[in-house]
């Protein structure tokens, strides 16, 4: 990469500012996992298809593979790794513990952001808008079941 | 009892949940290498040259090898057929051709563009009835010369990978004597396992020793296999197995780990290589596709005489497990249901397609959706109510299947009936009525492979388990083998630790296939903590002055019944001990041994046996949409028996995973085949199920307690999928009042059968 190719950007990724020089080819995901080291958002099919490298950009689930790293500049990143709080799991991985919705957990991670997403946008969604919500996220292990009832749990816990 | 039967969390689940668990694509070392496969564009075609020129001094690169450049001899799990590189000839569309070793994978990429390639190619042998047509061109011409493993037997001429004739004598006189011949042909395609963490390998050499670093079900066959294509001892292997972003059988054998590793060797530096999803959709083991014809001698009062059993399967363009699919038929007819006298002839054949391979219920997906489907179109051609005819044929306990094995359990299956139609009563709709019904049974298999577990009592009190078993997702590891372990020695689950798989390590371990995991691999942690235990006991006794007989271990406490001030933690037993008699450890072994059966029967399997058998019944509820010919799935009840439950969560799951996959399988999922080549290339053309694909799904667990298994516990991952094509098939047979006997059963397929 020559500096002449390179494009700086300002982006926060899980509340913390970043000043980076990507390259015009870069995707987003490259920049998180090999920039970054935030190794949590997972490589699939780099092809936008399996929705494993989902984060969250100004609060909407995108496929990090498909998305160059210079459209980033001023943008919210979140990931999976900005989900806890310390020590502590976030209301939705809890569930998805307790309600054993992690099997392989390749697909984990860019399914808690695009569940993440739903919550925030619709706190008491319907099983039917949770699985619609999932349209992006292929899991070949689960069957689905688990996850929807953890999401519905969080969301019932949540209600007043 | 507490670890036992309870929902405990996985003890990866939270580093997966984090975005921390490391799997193999995260695997990075310093100063590695990448490096990239020149795969065959072309399905079949000799090949006449092979340039490497320019790709050698592309920029970065620093190596580039072709087949003449390593021992490329031919290798093999059975027949060893697979060289690492093709060199003469191709056989198939991606087969690797050359590797490419730079600095940057874009590096390696680029010069791969620049290797020149001339292939003259030829007409593709593209299905398995190509293959075996009278004048078809060989797909290996020197298929006469292979050796096999250990110079096993195997049964083979041409394009004829394998053929098991099982054959009594007495068939053709039942058919003679039938009121009626029920005949049915029954068609399934591929199936792409469609994990989502690619294929990949990192490879270091150092010191005579090569270590692979894998995301891999089955490290010890990995190492076997390195060492036949490298040429060096099994020894001179080191496998490290990380987490498995899915496998469903796709990661049993060898993928890009010995490509890796002869780089590394000639580079004298580090090698990562990960495939591409096209390359993983191109060069995936599938499902095989398959076609069954069934004949069936019937007598007007439903008693079945005889069946006629005829499987052929694609093996691709290499044998990989064929020849042990093979035998897989013979326990998929006659086993469960009474049908007299059966002659089974199953014939794999090579195509020019990608080699086929292992996928979770291999073989049996489509053997139980013909033999279910055909147990349907026996019970309409007599007018008798499917399930009722299902159940009027089914055997006793002490039936024996084709192989001489008796099932002592088979009963098990009417209580199965019985629950399922306690939830869903059956109930036949008329034919054609758009709403319909389908049942299916099945008898399957937990796989006896064998495993190995040491079990060390640190001094703290927690308990670490060492063996190279791997958890591809089921929690078979990191649930199963720790809860076991936890009840047997009496400590709380969370202070069980299980190793990664590293063959260095760890005993030999079959693997994560057929279930095996809890059972065989479970056993061998059970009776390792139970010597651990006893070693615990022993000493306790003696620091407390108390008798042996009085101990119980509960909660890392080790005390005398009834008397809580007499009382040890398990770390202080562990601290005494390790520095005055030494650490407690203990090591186990087992593997199943093969059930009693007649070897005159088997003569030529190379699966000669059913292992502790589980016995299942689904049944589904479908309405197709005359308009669109969409199927909707209403419901869906499973009656399946697990032995023991060790944590029911875990085992939900493996129900619906293993259900999504089976209707993947049965309605949507396509891996067509033109000319030699894919048609689908992409995720999205795949048609792999989604959240909102899923019906709602009612499962009911027997427990029938397995004496040979850790608290009774036989294999439960696997079955799920196994009946699903059969009851779906049946239910939309049913329907729309026409068989429909191959799947995937497309929109198209259910509004011809309206026609
Ligand atoms: S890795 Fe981005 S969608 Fe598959
Ligand atoms: S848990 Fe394996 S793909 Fe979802």
């Amino acid at each position: 990469m020559t500096a002449d190719q390179a494009i700086a950007i300002r982006c926060t990724v899980n509340g913390e500012e970043h000043t980076l020089e990507v390259g015009p080819g870069e995707t987003l995901l490259q920049t998180l996992r090999d920039r970054l080291s935030l190794t949590g958002t997972k490589e699939g099919c780099l092809e936008g298809e399996c929705g494993a490298c989902t984060v969250l950009v100004d609060d909407l689930p995108v496929d990090a593979c498909i998305l160059a790293a210079a459209a980033m500049d001023g943008r919210r990143i979140r990931t999976v790794e900005g989900l806890s709080t310390g020590e502590r799991l976030a209301p939705l991985q809890q569930a998805f513990l307790d309600h054993a919705a992690v099997q392989c957990g390749f697909c984990t991670p860019g399914v808690l952001m695009t569940l993440t997403a739903l919550l925030e946008q619709r706190p008491s969604p319907s099983p039917e808008e949770v699985a619609a919500a999932l349209a992006g996220n292929l899991c070949r292990c689960t069957g689905y079941r688990q996850m929807i009832d953890a999401l519905l749990a969080v969301a019932k816990e949540a209600r007043p | 009892m507490t670890a036992i039967g309870a929902n405990l969390p996985r003890s990866d689940g939270e580093a997966k949940l984090r975005g921390d668990a490391v799997f193999g694509v995260d695997l990075a070392v310093p100063g590695m290498l990448h490096a990239r496969l020149l795969r065959a564009p072309v399905p079949a075609g000799i090949i006449r040259r092979i340039d490497t020129a320019a790709a050698a001094t592309s920029p970065g690169v620093r190596d580039v090898v072709i087949g003449a450049d390593v021992p490329n001899q031919r290798t093999g799990l059975f027949i060893f057929d697979t060289p690492c590189f093709a060199t003469d000839y191709v056989a198939y569309e991606g087969e690797p051709i050359a590797a490419v070793l730079a600095d940057t994978p874009e590096q390696a990429e680029a010069a791969i563009g620049k290797i020149e390639l001339e292939i003259d190619e030829q007409t593709p042998v593209a299905t398995p009835e190509q293959a075996l047509a009278p004048n078809a061109r060989p797909v290996h011409p020197s298929w006469a010369k292979f050796a096999t493993a250990g110079g096993i037997e195997i049964a083979r001429k041409g394009n004829v990978v394998a053929e098991i004739v099982s054959d009594p004598g007495d068939v053709d006189a039942a058919f003679a004597r039938a009121d009626r011949v029920v005949e049915g042909f029954y068609r399934a395609p591929r199936q792409y396992q469609a994990y989502l963490e690619p294929r990949m390998a990192l490879a270091t050499y150092q010191a005579g020793r090569y270590t692979i670093q894998v995301s891999h079900q089955y490290p010890f066959r990995l190492r076997d296999r390195m060492a036949q294509v490298l040429g060096v001892p099994k020894s001179a292997l080191r496998i490290v197995g990380h987490h498995i972003g899915g496998g469903f059988g796709a990661k049993l054998d060898l993928g890009l780990e010995a490509f890796a590793a002869l780089l590394a060797r000639r580079a004298g530096r580090p090698v990562r290589m990960v495939n591409t999803a096209e390359e993983e959709r191109l060069t995936a083991p599938c499902r095989e596709n398959a076609t069954v014809r069934i004949r069936s001698a019937v007598r007007d009062d439903g008693t079945i005489l005889a069946q006629d059993v005829e499987v052929l399967f694609d093996s691709g363009a290499y044998a990989n497990n064929a020849p042990a699919m093979a035998s897989i038929p013979m326990f998929m007819f006659g086993s469960i249901y009474r049908v007299g006298t059966a002659r089974i002839r199953a014939r794999t054949a090579y195509t020019n397609t990608a080699p086929t391979g292992a996928f979770r219920g291999v073989s049996g997906t489509y053997l139980v959706f013909a033999a279910e489907r055909h147990m349907d179109d026996i019970a309409n051609e007599l007018g008798r109510d499917r399930r009722e005819f299902r159940l009027a044929s089914l055997a006793d306990d002490g039936h024996r299947m084709l192989n001489g094995q008796a099932l002592e359990q088979l009963s098990i299956l009417r209580r199965a009936f019985d629950l399922v139609e306690q939830r869903a009563p059956w109930t036949e709709q008329g034919r054609g009525a758009l709403r319909g019904v389908g049942i299916a049974a099945i008898v399957w298999l937990t796989n006896p492979a064998p495993g190995q577990a040491t079990v060390k009592l640190n001094e703290d009190g927690g308990l670490m388990v060492v063996t190279a078993a791997t958890d591809n997702g089921s929690g078979a590891v990191t649930i199963g083998l720790r809860q076991i372990a936890a009840e047997c020695l009496g400590l709380p689950v969370e202070q069980v630790v299980v190793t990664m798989p590293d063959t260095d390590v760890a005993g030999y371990d079959g693997g994560s296939q057929g279930s095996r995991t809890t059972h065989v691999t479970g056993r061998a942690v059970h009776d390792a903590t139970a010597e651990v235990r006893e070693t615990v006991i022993d000493k306790a006794a003696a620091m407390l002055e108390a008798a042996k007989e009085d101990l119980v271990i509960e909660d890392g406490i080790v005390q005398v019944a009834g008397v809580p001030d007499m009382r040890l933690s398990l770390a202080e037993v562990a601290m005494a001990a390790t520095f005055s008699s030494g650490p407690i450890a203990a090591t186990a072994s087992y593997a199943t041994p093969p059930p009693p059966h007649d070897p005159e029967r088997t003569k030529g399997m190379l699966f000669a046996t059913w292992p502790t058998p589980t016995y299942h019944v689904h049944l589904a509820e479908v309405t197709v949409d005359p308009v669109t010919g969409q199927v909707t799935v209403d419901r869906y009840v499973i009656a399946q028996e697990v032995g023991r439950t060790i944590n029911p969560d875990a085992v939900m799951g493996q129900i619906h995973g293993g259900l999504a996959q089976g209707l993947g399988y049965a309605l949507w999922e396509r891996v067509d085949i033109d000319g030699g080549r894919y048609v689908q290339r992409s995720f999205e053309t795949h048609g792999l199920p989604l959240a909102c694909d899923m019906p709602a799904v009612e499962a009911v667990l027997m427990e029938h307690p397995e004496p040979a298994g850790p608290y009774g516990a036989k294999g439960t991952a696997e079955p799920p999928i196994v009946p699903v094509a059969a009851v779906i098939a049946n239910a939309v047979s049913d329907a729309v009042g026409a068989p429909i006997d191959e799947i995937p059963i497309t929109p198209e397929a259910v509004l011809r059968a309206l026609d």
